[in-house]
């Protein structure tokens, strides 16, 4: 028995994504986890399941890419902040030429189907049917 | 403004904690605890944000929002030390359930009944090969006991325990008997050491249908449930808070 998990394949595809994302964000300030999903979610209503994002930002702490840091806050417990550091800083940009470079891959592999296979392959399917009529009716 | 924790919240956050620290079992203390502290602090100020008037469904919103323990963790353990925390929730009647749908209810029930059939014969086995190890064990302690009392009280037991003394020459015969009691009882620690191959077999066998059921339920119920907007989480969340 074999189930096609979609829930699953969007999981994947969005981990590394929201890796990148979390990087982007790092580069520009350092955030502690609440301000990032506020950042990264924005006014656009991205749904994120918020604790997804902590064992990114403590794989990529293990990894160097980004530092860590406790600082008291005015109200309320202690915030941990995260900021990029040198490596995570150029992991950033090639991870974002890389993106952009799968964004034109995606882009252009889903047109092409619209631009040249749709015109040829549809009055093909209607000659088919044309002499399945004629098949018929003879 | 600041909108401070009630206790009954309070409770709520600390079951959620907890279940979060029941998850991280194998890390280090001080990592476990560093990051409850980091999901608390994001608790605080995601509470203190949200608009929410009823302050119990604002923390459930919150909660919601932030995912189940398993969501905040994935990735921090190794999957083995991730399903040691998750062990305890295997229903049977999941299975039954799940057999049933599939095969209709005899052949679902025939199917159920197979399974259980097959765990048995397989535990019975390993009960056997235990009674195996053990009698050997204690045959070759016996052995020596009786051989070396015998040495003393010569005819000791000679009607119940058969040894080589009785048809050899005792000079030979008790140091043959020494060496087919160490050989004995080398032979059944033996199979209790070797048994631990046998018991990781089973426990992975064993273990295989529970793991089935958490990956449909988690896959596919699951899912679906979240699907139709039903609120399939809040009810866990609330165990600590009930009376």
């Amino acid at each position: 028995m074999y189930l096609v998990d979609m829930e699953n394949k969007i999981k994947q595809l969005r981990k590394g994504i929201l890796e990148l994302a979390i990087l982007g964000a790092l580069d520009r300030q350092s955030h502690y986890g609440y301000s990032l999903i506020k950042h990264l979610t924005g006014d656009n209503g991205i749904e994120l399941t918020e604790g997804t994002i902590y064992p990114i930002l403590s794989r990529l702490s293990r990894e160097g890419l980004v530092s860590a840091e406790w600082m008291e806050s005015r109200q309320g417990p202690p915030r941990k902040y995260y900021a990029l550091t040198e490596s995570g800083a150029e992991a950033h940009r090639v991870l974002a030429g890389e993106f952009t470079r799968l964004q034109e891959l995606v882009a252009r592999a889903s047109s092409a189907i619209d631009r040249n296979h749709e015109p040829e392959n549809l009055p093909q399917i209607e000659i088919n049917k044309e002499a399945n009529h004629d098949q018929r009716n003879e | 403004m600041t909108k401070e924790m009630n206790d009954q919240v309070r409770k709520i956050v600390e079951n959620y904690l907890g279940r979060l620290r029941r998850h991280l079992q194998g890390l280090p203390d001080g990592d476990r605890e560093e990051l409850v502290r980091e999901i608390y602090s994001h608790i605080y100020d995601s509470y203190a944000q949200d608009e929410t008037e009823d302050e119990v469904e604002r923390i459930l919103g919150v909660l919601d929002r932030l995912g189940e323990p398993s969501e905040v963790v994935s990735g921090q353990l190794s999957g083995s030390m991730k399903r040691m925390g998750r062990r305890r929730n295997l229903p049977f009647l999941i299975l039954a359930g799940f057999f049933i749908g599939i095969f209709g209810l005899p052949l679902g029930v025939g199917g159920l009944v197979l399974l259980i059939g097959l765990g048995i014969t397989l535990a019975a086995l390993i009960l056997t090969y235990y009674v195996a190890a053990g009698a050997f064990a204690l045959a070759g302690w016996l052995t020596i006991i009786v051989t070396t009392v015998r040495f003393l009280f010569p005819g000791f037991l000679a009607e119940n325990i058969h040894l080589m003394d009785q048809f050899l020459d005792p000079a030979v015969a008790t140091p043959l008997n020494y060496v087919a009691g160490a050989v004995l009882l080398l032979l059944g620690a033996g199979m209790f050491w070797q048994g631990r191959h046998i018991l990781r077999g089973a426990r992975y066998l064993y273990g295989l249908p529970g793991q089935s059921i958490r990956h449909i339920r988690q896959n596919r119920w699951f899912t679906a449930a979240q699907a139709k907007g039903e609120e399939s989480i809040a009810p866990n969340r609330l165990e600590g808070q009930t009376e």
